[in-house]
């Protein structure tokens, strides 16, 4: 009966604090390395620099272009400088004379816009079926969707491109006409870059849009689990679409109106062909990402199928659905997290291309113009900004993986 | 072919998983999609051989020009997959592209075993700073796509220059230190966990004889499976490659896919959409790559112990 204050333990951190720490130090030392295999690469590996071009032009040319591009100082000095100038948030100068940061600042929002939500989509569906996939197994329904998973994982990316803007691209242009938005919405942040004085310039509402859009899913995503794991049907399924709901009115009051609706339909005011809008580009990732998170699931689903688990489940009675989405479904969720991440490159590469493809004047396009002009301080600026992209997925799913799962909290690798 | 399935079947413990894997119907449409493949890799030399014989000014998949009809033409007894728009036979070209496509896989797949192999079964072996660095490289690795790397050195480069051998390695090697030896890696860990290996060390065995002896029987299975999705991975690379900067007389799949996507945007309206180019191209992208990774996604299934309750 002796319950008093010495068999009280001290109050302890929440696990995460410590968690959270350790997968912090990981990600710096992740990074240290990842750098410098960037930056060898680019510099050993790559056979060309700025400088080649003026080879023709004789051994003096050559020479002075390298000295003004600073190429000629020891490798280990520049590798000092590259790492030196990150650290100060500098991703150093194109070899076109303008700072990379900036093409990166022009061209984050779109691409962030595009990949998070296309990627969360893919996500969500790939999810869906895979869950229905595997319990449907040697059914039509189960097949098809199996083929559909392998399409999408091995589709080649310009053709599919070519297939949504042949056969979606004018339904959706007529859908924005019967919708009666308005046609030259970009006319609003045009008078905005002639200098409107308090008007938001037409980077910041990509930014907002961008940040609004990423926000909104990942608080629609915690609420939705939230929801799973207490049985309110409700909220799990309609968190999601009100979170964009919420993003969408939010923009809406802010007095941008149908010019934010319409900024799905085109991006930039002196796009040349016009042959992507991001509704497009959207589809295109969704479609591209949601094989191998289908594949995953499904495979997983499978694999925890034989366990006894499932065999008391059912012979207490419960139905089949429950079974599948409250006992399965959830045991598989942290080894599909873990395996997505290794598939996330090949994913992401195919997002590019994608988006490249669509001409979405985002990420994809600054890299590719860069591998034309041989621009190696913009190549390495677009590898360092995927590479912080590809170790904050790692973070969001370590942590979601140790709250899914107490035995991952203690941090190692 | 068969070399794939072979160390797993001399690994098995049981018969059962040897079983499985020739069960396991991924593995098997896999394979036979692959077969198709390589029948249509014979077939090219036969064909010139036999019915294209004397007829290479027309049938040549780099040079070949038929003089009588207007190009691109749509399937016919004479071109089976028609002709691309500068009058190439199709059916000749998809023909011709196989081979290097198959050199793509043959050595993405190949660096990616042996890279995972030795480097997984070092780090799990050795432990200590060994796997700390390793793994730690591993992890920075897989935030460096490979394809991205292989567009690098290969966009605005001709084949001469970066052909299907450069791609094939590059993107093994990157692929190969990357997801593979982080996946590799993780299940030499289970093995050295296992009694058997304080066994093998208790009989004196040295570092040498334990890895290639105990250790890497075991992860045979896991290097193929990440040879066969890399190889898949480095098929569409090679791919959009040929799609971005094929010059000259470069033949490939991706390159198939572009002349038909920029006759249609050139003739839209006027001409109507050369299908057969681009369905063959993309198809035998598509065919190939899905082949791999079938075989890979299969072998990972009959893999893993759990799915021998459910296997029909």
């Amino acid at each position: 009966m002796i319950q008093t204050a010495d068999r009280a333990r001290p109050p302890r951190l929440p696990w995460f604090v410590a968690f959270l720490a350790k997968r912090l130090v990981w990600a710096l030392v992740t990074l240290v390395i990842f750098l410098t295999a960037v930056f060898f690469f680019m510099q050993v590996w790559v056979p060309y620099s700025w400088a080649t071009q003026f080879m023709v032009g004789g051994s003096s040319a050559f020479e002075a272009a390298r000295e003004a591009a600073g190429l000629d100082r020891p490798l280990v000095e520049q590798y000092a400088d590259f790492v030196l100038g990150l650290a100060r948030g500098d991703l150093g100068t194109s070899f076109r004379g303008f700072p990379v940061a900036d093409a990166m600042t022009d061209a984050l929002p779109i691409t962030l816009t595009v990949f998070i939500a296309g990627s969360v989509i893919g996500w969500v569906v790939g999810e869906l079926l895979g869950r229905l996939g595997s319990w449907n197994r040697g059914r039509f329904s189960g097949a098809a969707i199996s083929v559909a998973g392998v399409l999408s994982a091995t589709i080649f990316p310009p053709f599919l491109v070519f297939l949504l803007v042949r056969w979606l691209r004018q339904p959706l242009l007529d859908a924005r006409e019967a919708m009666g938005l308005p046609t030259d919405s970009l006319n609003l942040w045009r008078g905005a870059l002639i200098g409107e004085a308090g008007a938001p310039t037409q980077g910041d509402v990509r930014w907002l849009v961008a940040l609004g859009l990423s926000a909104a899913l990942v608080v629609g995503l915690v609420v939705r689990s939230y929801g799973r794991r207490h049985q309110l049907a409700l909220v799990e399924g309609l968190a999601i679409p009100a979170m964009l709901l919420g993003v969408g009115l939010g923009i809406w009051l802010s007095g941008l109106g149908a010019h934010a609706i319409d900024l799905l339909y085109r991006v930039e005011v002196a796009a040349t062909t016009g042959r992507g809008t991001p509704a497009l580009a959207l589809f295109g990732i969704a479609l591209i990402s949601f094989g191998q998170v289908m594949l995953l699931m499904r495979a997983g689903m499978e694999a925890e199928g034989s366990e006894d688990y499932v065999l008391t489940g059912r012979a207490k009675g419960l139905t089949e659905r429950a079974v599948r989405d409250r006992h399965v479904a959830r045991n598989v969720m942290a080894p599909v997290l873990a395996g997505s991440f290794l598939t996330f490159p090949t994913v992401l590469a195919g997002m590019i291309i994608v988006e490249y493809e669509l001409e979405m004047q985002g990420l994809s396009s600054v890299l590719f113009d860069a591998i034309e002009f041989q621009d190696i301080p913009v190549i390495m600026g677009v590898m360092v900004v995927l590479g912080l992209i590809g170790i904050g997925f790692r973070l969001v799913t370590d942590v979601t993986i140790a709250s899914l799962d107490p035995r991952q909290r203690r941090g190692s690798a | 072919m068969t070399a794939l399935t072979e160390p797993l079947a001399a690994t098995a413990t049981s018969s059962g998983r040897a079983r499985r894997v020739a069960l396991n119907p991924k593995i098997l449409a896999g394979l036979a999609i692959l077969a198709l493949f390589a029948l249509l890799t014979v077939a090219q030399p036969l064909l010139e051989a036999t019915v294209w014989d004397g007829k290479a000014n027309i049938y040549d998949p780099r040079f070949g020009f038929d003089t009588t009809i207007a190009h691109p033409s749509a399937p016919s007894a004479t071109h089976w997959l028609g002709t691309s728009s500068l009058g190439r036979d199709v059916f000749s070209m998809l023909t011709y592209a196989t081979r290097p496509t198959f050199l793509v896989a043959l050595t993405a797949g190949s660096s990616i075993a042996a890279l995972s192999l030795i480097f997984g079964s070092i780090a799990a072996y050795r432990r200590g700073w060994v796997d700390g660095f390793l793994s730690h490289l591993s992890d920075a690795m897989v935030l460096l796509p490979a394809m991205l790397a292989v567009f690098i050195l290969g966009i605005s480069r001709p084949n001469a220059e970066f052909g299907a051998l450069h791609v094939g390695f590059t993107f093994g090697v990157i692929y190969g230190f990357g997801p593979a030896v982080a996946t590799v890696r993780a299940a030499a860990m289970t093995v050295v966990a296992k009694p058997f290996m304080d066994a093998a060390r208790v009989a004196g065995g040295g570092g040498g004889w334990i890895v290639t002896r105990h250790i890497l029987p075991h992860l045979y299975a896991h290097a193929a499976v990440q040879a066969m999705i890399g190889a898949t991975g480095a098929v569409i690379a090679d791919a959009f490659l040929s799609f971005r900067s094929a010059v000259g007389e470069d033949v490939g799949f991706g390159m198939m896919v572009y002349d038909g996507i920029i006759w249609s945007s050139l003739m839209a309206g006027i001409a109507p959409v050369p299908w057969w180019i681009m369905v063959a191209g993309a198809g035998g992208i598509t065919l190939l790559a899905a082949a791999f990774y079938l075989v890979g996604v299969g072998l990972r299934e009959a893999l893993d112990p759990r799915t021998r309750g459910v296997l029909r």
